[in-house]
Formats: C-alpha cells, sequence, structure tokens
C-alpha cells in the first residue's frame, strides 16, 4: 500500500503540489485525473524520486521512500512508467526490457521475463530489434514489461493512453487493471481520459492546480456530471 | 614498393597506439558526452608511474599493471573532482575543465619527474625482424602492440554488447532519467567509465612509450591524432575509433615516408576538416543515433 501524506512541491513561485494526501491500495487501480498542469506528473516524478518534495512524504508499505534516489524506490518496489513512452531508440526491444531490475538474482530475472513475452508476444518477435521500430502501442507494451521486470508492489502509470488509438487503449487499461489484481499491485494510473480511467478504477482522485479536490468511488465519480464540467472540461 | 610496405607497416604500429588513445576518448564521450582533452595528460603521468615501478622492479608487467590502476584511479579523481561539479555548468565549462586538468599534470609532473625526456625499455626487443634476408620494420615489441590492442577492442565490445554491466553503461549514457527508474546506479556508471577510459589510455601510455621518449610533453600531438581518428570514427563507435585510429597512423607514415614529417599533423587536420564538412555524423556515426 502507497500513503501520500501532506506532499508539497515547489517550482520556483509555483506551487506544483499542495498538501496532497492519497492512499493506493493493493490489487486494484485508483485513477488520478485532472487537466493539463494540474500536478499529476509532478505527483508522479516526485514519488518515483525524480523531484525533491518541498515538505510531506510518501511510504511504501509503511516504509518512507521521500527524500531517497530514484534507483533506491524502484528498487524497493516502487516502478514509474513516466509519461511518453520512455524507451530507448537505440538499444534493442529485448535490451530495453533487461534494463529493468538488473539487480535481481538472475533466474528471477529470467522468470519474469518468459511471463512478460508470454503477455506480450509482439515483444518476443521483435525481440531484436531495435525499440523504435515498434508501433506507439508495442512501446507502451515494453515499458510496461520494462517496469514489471523491477517486480515492484507498487506500479506509478503516467498517461499511458497518450497519443494511442482507442482500441489499444481500452486494451492497456484493462491489462493494467488485470495486473494488479492479478500480481496483487498498488496501481496508480493517471489520466486525462476520465472516462476510460475511471472504468478500470476501483477508486477516482481529482486534482485541480496542486490540490486534490475529490476522492470518491469510481462510479460515483464518473457518475457526478458538475464534478466533470468543472474539472476535466469534457 | 617495398618502401611502400615499410612505411605501412610502420604506421601500424603508431596506428594501434593513437587507436587507444581514440578508444579512450570514445568510452568518456559515450557514458558522459564530454571529450576529455586531459586524457592524454592522464596516460603521461600513469605512464611516468608505470616507469618508475619498472626502474624499481626491473619488471615490465608489473610497471603495466601499475599504470592500469593508476589509469583507472586517476579517471576516477578527474572524473569525481573536476568533471561532476562542472557537469552542472554546460558542455565548454567541461571542455575547459577537462584542458584545466591536461595543463595541470602536466605542470605537476614536470615537477615530480623533470621536463627531460626518459626512455621506458621494452619488454621485447623493438628491432626490425628479418625476414626472407630482409630487416622489416617490423618488431616482436610491435606484435605485442597489436595483439594488445585486439585484445582490449573485442574485450571491450564483449563487455558492451554481451554483460549487463555494459547494457547499464549504455542505458546511462543514452538515457540517465530511464536508467534510474530502471534501478541502475547511473553515477557510478559514468565513473566507471571514465576509469575504464583512464585504463585504456594507460595501457596506450605504456605501449607507445618505449617507441618514443616519455616527458610531459610527449603525447600531445597524440592528442590531436587520436581526436581526429575519434571524430571522423563517430565519437560513439568503438569500431569507427580503432579504424581510423589506425587509418591515420597509416596516412602519417605515409605523409612522414614521402613528403616531410612536419607536414603530418597539417594533413591529419585537413582529413578531419573535410570529413566534418562531408559527414558530420563521422563515417561510423548514423545521424544523431549511436552506434556500438
Ligand atoms: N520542471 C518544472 N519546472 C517548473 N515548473 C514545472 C516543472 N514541472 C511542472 N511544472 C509546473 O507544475 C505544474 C504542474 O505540472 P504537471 O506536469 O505536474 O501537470 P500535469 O497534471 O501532469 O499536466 P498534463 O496533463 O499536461 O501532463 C504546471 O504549472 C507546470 O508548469
Ligand atoms: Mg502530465
Amino acid at each position: 500500500m502507497l500513503e501520500v501524506k501532506q506532499l508539497s512541491v515547489s517550482f520556483g513561485a509555483v506551487r506544483a503540489l499542495d498538501a496532497v494526501n492519497l492512499v493506493v491500495p493493493r490489487g486494484e487501480v485508483t485513477a488520478v485525473i485532472g487537466a493539463n498542469g494540474a500536478g499529476k506528473s509532478t505527483l508522479m516524478r516526485t514519488l518515483a524520486g525524480l523531484v525533491k518534495p518541498a515538505s510531506g512524504s510518501a511510504e511504501l508499505d509503511g516504509i518512507v521512500i521521500t527524500g531517497r534516489a530514484p534507483e533506491d524506490i524502484v528498487r524497493s518496489g516502487m516502478a514509474l512508467v513516466p509519461e511518453g513512452r520512455s524507451t530507448i531508440p537505440e538499444l534493442t526491444v529485448e535490451e530495453n526490457l533487461h534494463l529493468g531490475g538488473l539487480w535481481r538474482p538472475s533466474a528471477e530475472r529470467k522468470a519474469t521475463s518468459a511471463e512478460i513475452y508470454e503477455m506480450f508476444p509482439v515483444l518476443a518477435e521483435r525481440r531484436r530489434m531495435r525499440s523504435d521500430t515498434l508501433s506507439g502501442g508495442e512501446r507502451q507494451q515494453l515499458t510496461i514489461g520494462s517496469a514489471l521486470m523491477c517486480d515492484p508492489t507498487c506500479l506509478l502509470l503516467d498517461e499511458p493512453s497518450l497519443g494511442l488509438a482507442p482500441l489499444i487503449v481500452t486494451q492497456i487499461l484493462q491489462l493494467v487493471s488485470q495486473l494488479a489484481r492479478e500480481k496483487n499491485l498498488a496501481v496508480l494510473l493517471v489520466e486525462q481520459n476520465a472516462v476510460t480511467a475511471l472504468r478500470v478504477a476501483t477508486t477516482g482522485v481529482i486534482m485541480n492546480l496542486g490540490h486534490v479536490v475529490r476522492v470518491g468511488s469510481a462510479e460515483e465519480i464518473a457518475a457526478d456530471d458538475e464534478l466533470r464540467d468543472a474539472y476535466l472540461g469534457s | 614498393m617495398t618502401t611502400f610496405i615499410d612505411y605501412l607497416l610502420g604506421g601500424f604500429s603508431s596506428g594501434a597506439v593513437i587507436a587507444l588513445f581514440a578508444l579512450a576518448l570514445v568510452l568518456v564521450w559515450r557514458s558522459t558526452r564530454i571529450v576529455n582533452f586531459a586524457q592524454v595528460g592522464q596516460a603521461m603521468f600513469t605512464t611516468f608511474i608505470a616507469l618508475a615501478v619498472q626502474v624499481a622492479t626491473g619488471s615490465w608487467i608489473l610497471a603495466l599493471l601499475a599504470g592500469l590502476a593508476a589509469g583507472a584511479i586517476l579517471g576516477l579523481i578527474v572524473y569525481a573532482l573536476v568533471l561532476r561539479p562542472v557537469q552542472r555548468l554546460d558542455t565548454s565549462g567541461s571542455i575547459i575543465a577537462t584542458f584545466g586538468v591536461l595543463i595541470s599534470l602536466q605542470a605537476l609532473a614536470s615537477m615530480i619527474w623533470g621536463g627531460d625526456p626518459k626512455s621506458f625499455a621494452p619488454p621485447v626487443a623493438n628491432d626490425g625482424l628479418e625476414i626472407a634476408g630482409r630487416i622489416w620494420p617490423i618488431s616482436w615489441y610491435d606484435i605485442l602492440v597489436y595483439v594488445v590492442t585486439a585484445v582490449l577492442v573485442v574485450a571491450l565490445t564483449l563487455l558492451f554488447t554481451r554483460t549487463s554491466l555494459g547494457l547499464s553503461m549504455r542505458a546511462s549514457a543514452f538515457n540517465p532519467e530511464v536508467a534510474k527508474l530502471s534501478g541502475i546506479r547511473v553515477n557510478r556508471m559514468l565513473a566507471f567509465g571514465w576509469a575504464l577510459a583512464g585504463v585504456v589510455g594507460a595501457v596506450a601510455g605504456v605501449l607507445i612509450a618505449p617507441t618514443a621518449s616519455l616527458s610531459p610533453n610527449s603525447f600531445d600531438i597524440l592528442l590531436i591524432f587520436a581526436f581526429t581518428a575519434a571524430v571522423v570514427g563517430g565519437l560513439d563507435s568503438l569500431i569507427g575509433a580503432v579504424a581510423f585510429g589506425v587509418g591515420t597512423g597509416l596516412v602519417l607514415a605515409l605523409v612522414t615516408g614521402y613528403g616531410e614529417a612536419g607536414d603530418a599533423p597539417i594533413v591529419v587536420l585537413i582529413l578531419l576538416a573535410i570529413t566534418l564538412v562531408v559527414r558530420p555524423g563521422g563515417a561510423f556515426g548514423r545521424g544523431k543515433s549511436r552506434a556500438v
């Protein structure tokens, strides 16, 4: 379980996160939705250790992770799939996948990668090709696979659907909720596309200008038209 | 015809050493996107240390090992003390810093060992071999240089393409943020890249010292040749650095043989200028992308 307490981040005069509180339980998807500039990516990057918070903390299964380096945070079980598919184009599909979790014993890594290739057969077919030959959806599978190689207990996904065709978006998000259930992962999913995200999520969190303005069950939030008009502009 | 072959053979051994220096430049470039102009200075310094060990023990192998260790340590020191703090500035800041390191190392070497050229005894004979009743400009020592160069190139290629360490180093250079998010200790990988380059430079220094003399400035000219080879080879390509390092050695030998020795550096610089105009990415570079 991931617990965020009073987390605040400033970029100069901009208060990108203001005392954010959040609980992400294991085994389900928690969706964070909000308009551009709401602070969603800042929240994810701060949790992953890429941005230093001004105050507040985050705990993963009771262990404080804020203030630690990104490479230590991922080793303690929290993996981020950042905004914009972050594969390394110069490396092959297999090399990109194997980047994740290099600190783990090789027998365990082999087992995980076999599992991932089974989940994403396209990656197995293309393993020796450069990763920039993949389509957008395939590359998203690769980044998720690479995060899974780190054997996380908590998975952070920042707009995995960005720029993908609707059919692929549905596939990816369904896979994410399946992963949460089957691997008992705490999944924090950031999306601008509220409707699709809330369909796979258990809990919805609405952010605006660095604040959490509403937390509720996904159905409740999806049904609230006023909320949608006020914060999501859709 | 035999003169031509003589010149080429002579060019191969200087080319092999230029190739090693070019490799060291490529290793640093690949890990930190910096051209380390102090590389030959570091090699000069570690070669002096190797010479001191050889004088004290009489063993070339011990001298080589001392040079390697000193190369790794000096690479780490330069990275930690100078480059890491300066890197936050910008590229030109880093380049000026490496020049600063070069000048400091030369000054320090002059203070410790003096400015007079010293000779470094080779481990095997460096006299031309007699084959088919003729003496050729290739010695057992040259053959040793070829073998060491070849072994290093193969070992480095395997390291980068076949091992987790090599994969971590490449990922750290291509995209530090993605590497960190994957759990790779990026700063350690960059430091390792500098240490590795220091080792390769140290090997080059110890290998070239017996064929020339050793003084605080004696490797300066090699910087120009190695830089040319590395840039023409694409800066990111191990194979490119080696191919053009050897190529530069051959060009030097031919120009020196058929023309004036003093013209050689000019010819190399002209070749560099032509390459930069015709193929800015280098012969083995692929535009903005990078080859193994
Ligand atoms: N590195 C940075 N430096 C300065 N300001 C930043 C930085 N990163 C984000 N911000 C600012 O913080 C605020 C929140 O940005 P953030 O990227 O977290 O929003 P977001 O909800 O992810 O938006 P989007 O939906 O466009 O991805 C914005 O005002 C943004 O301009
Ligand atoms: Mg964002």
